[in-house]
């Protein structure tokens, strides 16, 4: 069954399945995106969706390449602005941040500002956006990340959203920060600041799901191996999302 | 200067109000980018330019590779959904630019401070991680009733404010209705306001809807009309976003050559509105208009 899917929808599936309905849920662009509309158009119908650019109960039927874009503004409830939803998510009104990044630790720490050093980086990349106030604030996070091990490592080379910080959130009445991470292979947990996998997608195994991480991965003791994946998905992705389709032109 | 002295042409508006050296506000986030009235900017070789806004698009990038630019203040920088911004990764691989990176809550905390006139706003942002000691040193405080630490996210009050919009009267009351992201925050921040519309109508009609006039005529220095002003962006109502021009400027960009052909064609080689329209290939303009059945 996982092989039907591509890289990009079975990483949207186990976004999706990350989100329950009636929450409200902060996305950013890509595919976060594609996961909050994914669990929306399935399990998740009064999912409401929030756009940095002040978006509010967004439905895009064409995939935005901006969070200011036409299919973004067309098919929004309410036009807000920035400082309002911002505003709504300091005060602890967003259920959920979902996130992406070109790297991520096992501390749960995203980077999307400099590969290297900052003052003088092997890459300079786009910074937060909106992502470090996401992870700070919003009550719990989901992480996504392609199963690439580049991705995964030691310690993030810049911390632009912060991730545990258990002493630190507490102290400074942050969000919950990150609480899950899942990638095109499986779903892992944060339990007791320790990432663990909770659940694989159809067709791999646990060695597929932590190939080239460099840390130790245990499992959750509400771990899964094979979890029921709604059939919906598929024809979701077929009708809204047909460029997560295996051989779908960008 | 009386209030009907404010509609004036594309490039009075430009030479009257905008120097070298300044920090100017870019509205749009995503929806009414001001790519006219920037180009003019450019045109008119304003250098050593401090630029800001949250989230940006290819009009910074374009900025930076027009080698227009001194610093950037931002939240996030790259074409959205497309990739990243290439000139401005060269600029600072070659330490030709200085960069103040923040996020983009804490760049509308800034805008609202200014807007509200006071020296800064306390958040909770900006406390752990990397951000707040890299490209810059944010402060903190104890409140002073609760004792909770936050963070103190300074004013930023550009000198001039950069904004495109549906319509406006002569007077200057501007109309802008859609995405806004921080584009009215940071008007209102600055201390001129400078707008490019797509239409001019008159003040009894834009009283039809109160509620979609954003920014008074007192607070706006001058306007002009340009007619898809915000090409290759959007205007919600009038036309749709040129989705294509922006992945191909991720390719032209990537090489500097190519990127200074681009701005040949796009900015320094246009004689006139007209002539800025006429490089768009028909049914592309076609299309765009149709979004909103505006063929």
């Amino acid at each position: 069954m996982g092989q039907e899917y591509s890289t990009d929808a079975r990483l949207a599936i186990n976004g999706a399945q990350e989100l329950s309905d009636n929450e409200t849920c902060f996305v950013g662009i890509g595919i976060p995106s594609d996961a909050a509309l994914l669990a929306k158009h399935t399990h998740a119908p009064d999912l409401t969706l929030i756009y940095e650019s002040g978006a509010i109960s967004a439905d895009p039927e064409s995939p935005p390449l901006s969070t200011g874009s036409p299919s973004i503004a067309d098919s929004s409830l309410m036009i807000a602005d920035g400082l309002t939803v911002f505003s709504d998510l300091q005060a602890g009104h967003i259920d959920v941040g979902l996130l992406s990044a070109a790297q991520v630790d096992q501390m749960g720490n995203l980077n999307s500002t400099v590969i290297g050093d900052y003052s003088n980086p092997k890459l300079r990349m786009v910074g937060s956006g909106g992502a470090h106030d996401i992870m700070c604030l919003a009550n719990r996070v989901v992480v996504m990340m392609p199963h690439d091990p580049r991705r995964f490592v030691e310690r993030v080379d810049f911390i632009t959203s912060p991730g545990l910080f258990p002493d630190h959130r507490k102290k400074l009445h942050l969000g919950g920060g990150p609480t899950s991470l899942v990638t095109d292979r499986a779903r892992f947990v944060f339990e007791n600041g320790e990432l663990m996998l909770k659940s694989l997608f159809p067709g791999f195994d646990r060695a597929d799901a932590v190939d080239g991480i460099p840390w130790k991965i245990n499992d959750s003791k509400s771990f899964i191996e094979t979890p029921d994946v709604d059939d919906r998905f598929a024809s979701v992705i077929k009708d809204r999302l047909s460029y997560l389709e295996p051989n779908a032109n960008p | 200067m009386s209030d009907s002295g404010k509609l004036v042409s594309l490039s009075n508006l430009v030479r009257d109000h905008v120097r070298s050296g300044q920090c100017l506000f870019i509205g749009g986030f995503g929806h009414c980018v001001p790519f006219a009235l920037a180009h003019e900017i450019l045109r008119q070789k304003l250098a050593n330019l401090t630029i800001c806004r949250s989230g940006t698009d290819i009009l910074f990038d374009q900025m930076i590779g027009a080698g227009a630019v001194a610093k950037v203040i931002f939240g996030y920088i790259g074409n959205p959904g497309v990739g990243l911004s290439h000139a401005f990764r060269r600029a600072v691989k070659d330490n030709r630019i200085d960069v103040e990176e923040w996020t983009n809550f804490s760049i509308i905390l800034r805008f609202h401070a200014a807007r509200m006139g006071v020296p800064f706003l306390p958040s909770r942002v900006l406390q752990i991680g990397d951000i707040h000691k890299a490209s810059i040193e944010v402060k903190s405080i104890d409140c002073p009733y609760t004792g909770e630490r936050l963070s103190c996210i300074p004013a930023l009050k550009p000198d001039v404010a950069l904004v495109h919009a549906q319509r406006a009267d002569e007077a200057g009351n501007i109309q802008f209705y859609g995405i806004d992201g921080d584009t009215i925050e940071g008007a209102l921040a600055s201390r001129k306001i400078l707008v490019t519309v797509e239409e001019v109508v008159t003040t009894d009609e834009l009283s039809r809807s109160p509620e979609t006039v954003r920014l008074p005529s007192y607070r706006v220095t001058a306007l002009a009309k340009v007619e898809m002003g915000a090409h290759p962006s959007y205007v919600s109502g009038m036309y749709g976003r040129d989705d294509d021009h922006f992945r191909d400027y991720d390719r032209i960009s990537r090489d500097p050559d190519e990127l200074a052909q681009y701005l040949d064609h796009w900015v320094y080689g246009v004689k006139s509105r007209q002539d800025y329209l006429d490089r768009i290939p028909q049914e592309t303009r076609s299309n765009l208009l149709n979004h909103y059945g505006k063929d």
